[in-house]
């Protein structure tokens, strides 16, 4: 049976192989997140772009803009010629996404640990404002480890940043290194409201960006996903070689199988 | 100069308070400093004042995603802290993303000279002005910080000021950003000088007439945009150029002048800057100044030299 969101996989495979880099593990270990936060909230009417939508989404482990590339190509940001430039010398489509050039991309990210405190910012100005825009930002397990992760925690409590619904990406890559102790027991200890889901499962995706959403907390809230680097083929799946590694012809093809079986 | 027009002090919260009135998206942003002085601020604007905390990597990205938001931030804390230790999210989060703010720190140089290399920041003005999208200043008085905010506060750019505790001792009414000011007019040399070298500049000048010199004696206040055309108007006129600042050579007032006036004929060139080393010694500013070589009797002899 084929994984959720299998045509978005694919395309992360297909920009991966066209533009000659890319990491496709970290791109699927998030893809189905991003696909429910686009199409619940960001943009639940489809693609036209002229609506204003209330919510923002931003990547911070930049390293996984396949799969923000593919998301904003479905819902209207990104055409196929976009997509096709890839990586070339005059693409608006780099290695990270480039908030100056992206249509859609909120955050020129990639060094890690940028994304969340840029987004407690715009969270904090939103407040100022009075304005009820909600800031969606996601970040992996080992961005974790960042120093600015857990600055910005603190500040966000501190300031009772209820507008602001952190998603975490966890996909074990810090236990390669030095593993988190448990990150929603870490998230609760800094003050926010913390939930738990599994991060290929549509259902309990939206079920629980739902409950951060409605949420009647006045801090902010934390989804620690549950997620598999390279899910849905399991030639990909694990921490290995694959975390950089262009497609050959005969492994393309064994990944188009598992996306379509 | 404690409580008079020149205190740089009292000068911070003033300049805020003075500044926080012309637009309510002023959003002030301290890593705690300058907390309770600031808190004339803080109570008549308790939505637009916030101690973050002592984070200051995430206290400038707090800044820029404030400015994302179409805010004008100021933040501030101490200069090594903001631009030494968080100058990747100045690149990426400000100067990449060509977002406007402004970030205000104390510390200049060796202002906190007991504390040591861990307070000193004598490479903020050229780390900060190696970025695109930035503007660079270095007020040394009252006046001067209140001015060029006013100017400043809501640029397309991340303007950078390096606020000295000392003034250089001149009250200036009219300061224009990205504009020296020729404080006293000569024939000898150019004696340009940023900070409170100035007052040392000055001093210079003075011990030259007696010996029948005059100099152009120019303070620069803003570092970048630099103002390259009063500087090759004055050497065009000396043909001599003498640069005091407290700063590293690279990336700083001297270079920026030599770079400008490089293709003057018979340029005589020479200055004055922080030495390629780290400085280790304690006492008052004034000692580590004298310590430095920061004296008009000290720098005589090479000012001597040129003219």
């Amino acid at each position: 049976m084929s994984p959720p969101n299998s045509d978005l996989r694919l395309r992360i495979v297909e920009l991966v192989c066209s533009g000659g880099g890319g990491h496709i593990p970290s791109s699927f270990s998030i893809i189905d997140i991003l696909d429910c936060v686009y199409s619940k909230y960001i943009r639940p009417h489809g693609c036209d772009l002229q609506e204003e939508s209330n919510y923002t989404f931003t990547l911070s482990k930049g390293h996984a803009a396949c799969a923000l590339y593919s998301v904003l190509h479905k819902y209207g940001y990104l055409t196929s010629a976009d997509l096709e430039t890839y990586l070339q010398y005059s693409s608006i489509l780099g290695g990270h996404p480039d908030s100056t050039k992206v249509p859609g991309a909120e955050a020129s990210t990639g060094s890690l640990g940028h994304g969340l405190p840029f987004t407690v910012g715009r969270a904090l100005a939103a407040k100022i404002a009075g304005s009820d825009k909600v800031f969606f930002v996601l970040v992996g397990d080992g961005e974790c480890h960042e120093g600015t992760i857990w600055e910005s925690a603190i500040v966000a409590n501190n300031l009772n940043l209820s507008n602001l619904i952190l998603l975490v990406d966890n996909n074990k890559s810090s236990d390669q290194i030095c593993p988190h102790h448990s990150l929603h027991e870490q998230f609760a200890a800094f003050g926010w409201y913390c939930l738990e889901a599994d991060g290929h499962d549509p259902n309990q995706i939206a079920a629980a960006i739902q409950n951060a959403v409605e949420s009647d907390t006045s801090k902010p809230r934390v989804i620690v996903f549950d997620t598999i680097k390279g899910y849905g083929v399991p030639m990909l799946e694990g921490h290995g070689p694959w975390h950089y590694k262009i497609p050959n012809i005969e492994e393309l093809a064994i990944i188009r199988e598992a996306l379509s079986s | 100069m404690s409580g008079s027009v020149l205190d740089m002090k009292a000068a911070f919260p003033k300049a805020i308070e003075t500044v926080g009135r012309l637009s309510d998206k002023i959003v002030v942003v301290v890593g705690d400093i300058g907390h309770f002085a600031l808190q004339g601020f803080a109570k008549d604007n308790p939505n637009r004042y916030y101690n973050l905390g002592i984070l200051e990597p995430t206290l400038v990205s707090v800044c820029a995603g404030i400015s994302k938001e179409g805010f004008y931030p100021i933040g501030h804390t101490i200069a090594p802290f903001i631009t030494e230790r968080s100058l990747e999210q100045i690149k990426l989060d400000f100067c990449y993303q060509a977002l406007g703010g402004n970030l205000i720190t104390v510390g200049s140089a060796f202002d906190y000279s007991t504390l040591g290399c861990t307070h000193h920041c004598y490479t903020d003005l050229c780390l900060v002005g190696a970025y695109p999208n930035t503007e660079v200043c270095y007020p040394s008085s009252p006046n001067e910080l209140v001015s060029l905010m006013v100017q400043k506060y809501n640029s397309k750019c991340l303007t950078y000021y390096r606020m000295s505790r000392a003034s250089h001792g001149e009250n200036f009414e009219n300061v224009e950003f990205g504009k020296n000011i020729l404080v006293k007019s000569g024939e000898s040399i150019t004696l340009l000088a940023s900070g409170p070298q100035l007052k040392t500049a000055l001093e210079l000048a003075e011990a030259l007439e007696q010996d029948g010199q005059t100099a152009d004696v120019l303070y620069c206040h803003t570092y970048k945009p630099f103002d390259e055309i009063s500087v090759q108007t004055s050497v065009a006129k000396t043909g001599r150029l003498f640069v005091i600042e407290e700063h590293i050579y690279n990336g700083g007032l001297a270079s920026l002048a030599l770079r400008c006036t490089r293709n003057i004929p018979s340029l005589r060139f020479d200055y004055h800057c922080i030495p390629d080393t780290f400085i280790r010694n304690y006492g008052s500013y004034t000692n580590i100044a004298e310590g430095l070589g920061f004296t008009a009797k000290s720098l005589l002899p090479k000012v001597a030299a040129l003219v």
